[in-house]
């Protein structure tokens, strides 16, 4: 009976052994990837910084032609959402969190009476929200990990279409960004049409510094560099989920290192005290045994 | 004292910052130099060559098509040129096999849509742009 459960006990510390050896990679998996991806959010910080520099200029040398392209709708009929989640599990809460503000935003999307269309990277999202009654378009799968340039393109032509085309009035991104190693929060942000919140705050004392030359003209300018812009928020945008990602998850795997660390410790414990009691009942047993035959000589 | 600052990027990665004498691009308006103290200017970068001379010497890049921005730099007397450029590589990095097989690839697929094959070949969308590509690569590598 007793050596019946020490058995039970001996396969479950093998199986709490086996699982943390898997938690303990893909931890060590994900440290190694954070480094990495960090430093590609440093890389394309020119890139980025450069677009909207270029962006603001050419918002300031012609406001007219800037609002037509860059102002706010007033009344949105059709918004599509961009929603970034990683292909993966295993990451804490990175995907749930995304995915709920994702859903709080198509929520309050339709109770204002806007249409609404979901687009998605990551595996993650479909399920998600084809349970809840939320058809996703198009979901962009296996690029969470390790987001190319490329990439972004491709989810940028396609979200950009419909809005180009006019059916839609904005587009709008839900994504985790990366503050820093120790903070990623989930933000909701308008992608289109483009927002340079930056033009009002330091218009005054640059305008009077000179005017700024274009070539070719601003209107023509600005059509060309909406989508250039663009596709560099998306990429950034993946950039900073997959670093997120991979942060969420290193940190997942090292609870649950930990966690397979104390199981295993209990477990030996209890089976210890298991293999312990069995043998001082054998011992019993025998010395009782003896006793008898002892006595009855 | 008066220099220019030129930053030549990519999304993936800054490919060149540091100081030069003059930025020589195209936008679609002409054939452009940039000096030091060049007036703020916002432009577009057609796909070409585009060279940037310092004192070591020319380094040139091809770039296929971008944005450049002129303006002042962070310090007194220094003009920062930016050249934005989703694709873009060192003339000197250029893989060389690598652009004639996608030229051959882009210049088959192209003459396949031609001769209206579209059944056994079908047309490749980006056959046109993925030729122009190869085509700037081989050019700037100088082969």
């Amino acid at each position: 009976m007793a050596g019946g459960q020490e058995r039970i006990l001996r396969r479950r510390i093998k199986s709490v052994r086996a699982t943390r050896k898997i938690t303990k990679a893909m931890e060590l998996i994900a440290a190694s990837q954070i480094s990495r991806s960090q430093a590609r959010i440093v890389a394309n910080r020119p890139y980025r910084n450069g677009m909207k520099r270029i962006i603001v200029e050419a918002a300031k040398g012609d406001p007219a032609a800037a609002k037509k392209l860059l102002a706010t709708p007033e009344k949105v009929d059709t918004a599509l959402v961009l929603v970034i989640t990683g292909d993966r599990g295993l990451s804490g809460a990175y995907n749930s969190s995304v995915l709920r503000a994702g859903e709080r935003l198509v929520t309050s999307l339709r109770a204002e009476g806007t249409r609404v269309r979901l687009f998605a990277v990551g595996k993650k999202a479909a399920a998600f929200y084809r349970f809840r009654g939320m058809e996703i378009e198009e979901s962009f799968v296996g690029i969470a990990d390790r987001p190319t340039f490329a990439d972004a393109r491709v989810v940028a032509s396609t979200i950009a279409a419909p809005f180009i085309d006019g059916e839609a009035e904005q587009v709008l991104l839900v994504s985790t960004r990366f503050v820093s190693a120790g903070s990623q929060v989930v933000e909701v942000e308008q992608l289109l049409p483009l927002s340079v919140p930056e033009v009002v705050v330091d218009d005054t004392p640059k305008a009077l510094k000179g005017y700024t030359e274009f070539e070719p003209e601003v209107e023509q300018l600005l059509s060309f560099l909406a989508p250039r812009a663009l596709e560099s928020e998306i990429f950034t945008a993946l950039l900073e989920g997959a670093a997120s990602f991979h942060t969420s998850q290193q940190r997942a795997m090292a609870a649950a290192t930990e966690n397979a660390d104390e199981l295993g410790q209990t477990l030996s414990r209890i089976m210890n005290r298991a293999r312990q009691d069995s043998i001082t009942t054998e011992i019993m047993e025998i010395v009782g045994g003896a006793e008898a035959l002892r006595s009855g000589k | 004292m008066t220099s220019l600052k030129v930053e030549i990027v990519t999304p993936e990665s800054a490919l060149w910052v540091g100081e030069a004498q003059a930025l020589i691009a195209r936008s679609s308006d002409g054939g452009f130099t940039i000096l030091p103290q060049h007036t703020e200017t916002v432009g577009d970068i057609v796909p070409g060559i585009v060279r940037v001379e310092t004192s070591e010497g020319e380094v040139s890049f091809a770039v296929h098509g971008g944005y450049f921005q002129v303006g002042p730099g962070e310090d007194e007397g220094v003009t920062l040129a930016t050249v934005l450029a989703g694709v873009a590589e060192k003339t000197t990095e250029i893989d060389v096999p690598r652009a004639l097989a996608a030229k051959e690839r882009a210049e088959t697929a192209l003459a396949a849509q031609t001769r209206g094959e579209p059944e056994e070949n079908p047309a490749h969308p980006w056959a046109q742009a993925a030729l122009e590509r190869a085509e700037l690569r081989l050019r700037a590598a100088g082969k």
